[in-house]
């Protein structure tokens, strides 16, 4: 465990370095949710509804996105994509810790910091928009948002996990990655609230894993989401699958590993 | 004048023909990005699509006068990656390494040999090609406009371009101070990403903000307007009133920024 926390500090540590690319990143993805907000109100003053939600509910959804958003993507692929293509990955091997737990402490200590950052900018946007801002009526629904956030983080951690563990068996994993992001940003409620979509294309999305890492949170927050105990069950049980696939890879794999240029 | 522009089209063939040559190396690549393309810009019609499930218009826009829009957005892109998009993504590369020197001895202006330097046609051709399928299909079913419409829409895609070109060179300038080119890109990818809804959702500051400052208002709506039979004489004066000056104010930034260049490693 102590190792562990000892990675967090250090990958903490390094995040801080990095925060340019981040701060970045939200003025480039703030640009985007502020034109959304713009074409809601221009929908809405025109007279028109978009499903059940209210324009106060749309806005929120979309100002959620922000922290939603960054929370689920995770980028350490793109670092362990690399090492197992470059043969860095062997000084791993000798090193006494768990791939998993390892790549998740890095995700972790990451997402934290841009937590902290966002939850800031957070506030400033919430002191402009609190008119047209929803705020839960029962407390525990904060500790629902919160619970199925850390969920979606995690799940969203497992899927990209997977994703750089191809790399064991292919050398192109970079376009696995790409497909993952889009499919995450269509399927997950990012650019729209998944019961806006048409009936038939809802029947399958609600099938899928992706929309737990937005659309469901963001539900929670505006206490639309009903039968909380079933769908986070069908949520671990996705979390479990992909637990058990990524075991499954990092065993395999590390037996097909060549240490390229090793 | 006329030799210094033959001058310029040769060396723009030239450089187009070997990156083509590179490009076509990665025949898998091409095919990839392609599908990519079409993908998102697919994304970005049934998004509209399911707006106007529930909506008659979106800021007096009709369906098929919003899928001219999206379409002029795909079209300005890939003109960006025919002539400068892409060698700004790696002016972080020339300033790191110090090869920026030989683009400032070069008998070209850096400017110039930058945006001609890395054109791709294959990068974002997915993109192009659907957009003009879908400005096609918008104008097929929207009631005959003016014979003048099309020439006047592919002379303000070029205004357009102007515009896209000018923010690009100012967000760009930063370079110099900050190294890192990819991430500065990251904010040019999302000023286009922004440029598909019509310049009539915005109000008050947010509509000077992103006329003046951040031009995305501009970008897809005035070519979009015309080939839809709803433009203004005033938006195309707008529109060419704001190129100019951009590329003015772009242009002396950049001048002012070059000096701030201090090569590497020599």
């Amino acid at each position: 465990m102590k190792k562990y926390l000892t990675l967090f500090r250090i990958n903490w540590q390094n995040s801080l370095q990095y925060r340019a690319s981040t701060v970045i990143y939200i003025v480039g993805y703030g640009l985007y949710i502020s034109v959304i907000l713009y074409l809601w109100m221009s929908v809405y003053q025109a007279g028109n509804k978009m499903g059940d939600y209210t324009l106060t509910d749309l806005l929120t959804y979309y100002l959620l996105q922000l922290i939603v958003n960054i929370l689920i993507l995770s980028y350490i692929s793109w670092e362990l994509i690399d090492q197992i293509r470059e043969g860095f990955f062997s000084n791993f091997l000798i090193k006494p810790l768990n791939l998993l737990v390892y790549w998740f402490t890095v995700n972790l200590s990451g997402k934290l910091l841009e937590t902290i950052y966002l939850s800031m900018i957070g506030a400033v946007l919430y002191f402009f928009m609190r008119d047209y801002f929803w705020l839960p009526h029962h407390f525990s629904t904060f500790i629902y948002f919160g619970g199925s956030l850390f969920l979606a983080m995690t799940l969203a951690f497992l899927m990209d996990f997977c994703i750089a563990l191809i790399a064991f068996w292919l050398i192109q994993v970079r376009v696995f990655k790409f497909m993952l992001l889009y499919l995450v940003f269509f399927f997950s409620g990012a650019i729209l609230p998944l019961d806006l979509f048409p009936q038939w294309l809802q029947k399958g999305v609600h099938l899928l894993p992706f929309q737990y890492l937005a659309y469901v949170p963001i539900r929670i927050f505006l206490e639309k989401q009903e039968n909380l105990s079933s769908v986070f069950t069908i949520e671990l049980f996705w979390l479990l699958f992909f637990f058990a696939l990524a075991s499954w890879m990092v065993s395999r794999g590390v037996k097909r590993y060549e240490a390229v240029g090793g | 004048m006329i030799e210094a522009i033959r001058r310029h089209l040769k060396l723009y063939i030239a450089f187009l023909g070997h990156n083509l040559k590179n490009e076509m190396m990665y025949r898998a690549n091409f095919i990839i990005l392609s599908a990519m393309d079409i993908f998102f810009m697919g994304v970005n019609v049934v998004f509209f699509t399911i707006i106007f499930n529930n909506v008659q218009t979106v800021a007096g826009w009709s369906y098929y006068q919003m899928l001219i829009l999206i379409g002029s957005v795909g079209i300005v892109r890939e003109m960006a990656y025919l002539t400068f998009r892409q060698g700004f993504l790696n002016i972080g590369d020339y300033i790191r390494t110090g090869e920026f020197d030989l683009l400032l001895v070069k008998p070209l202006s850096p400017q110039l040999h930058l945006g001609f330097r890395h054109i791709s046609m294959t990068e974002s051709l997915g993109e192009g090609i659907m957009g003009i399928i879908l400005a096609a299909i918008g104008y097929y079913h929207l009631p005959p406009g003016s014979v003048m419409a099309v020439p006047l829409y592919i002379i303000f895609l070029f205004v357009s371009l102007i515009i896209y070109y000018s923010f690009c060179l100012i967000v760009n300038s930063a370079v110099f101070w900050i190294i890192k080119s990819q991430e500065l890109n990251t904010i040019v990818y999302y000023f286009m990403e922004t440029a598909r809804y019509p310049r009539d959702i915005y109000r008050g500051i947010g509509k000077a903000l992103f006329t003046f400052v951040i031009p995305i208002s501009l970008i897809a709506t005035t070519p979009a307007s015309i080939l839809a039979g709803r433009v203004s004489y005033s938006l195309l004066f707008l529109s060419l009133s704001v190129a100019g000056g951009l590329l003015l104010i772009g242009s002396l930034i950049w001048q002012v920024s070059i000096r701030h260049y201090s090569s590497a490693s020599s």
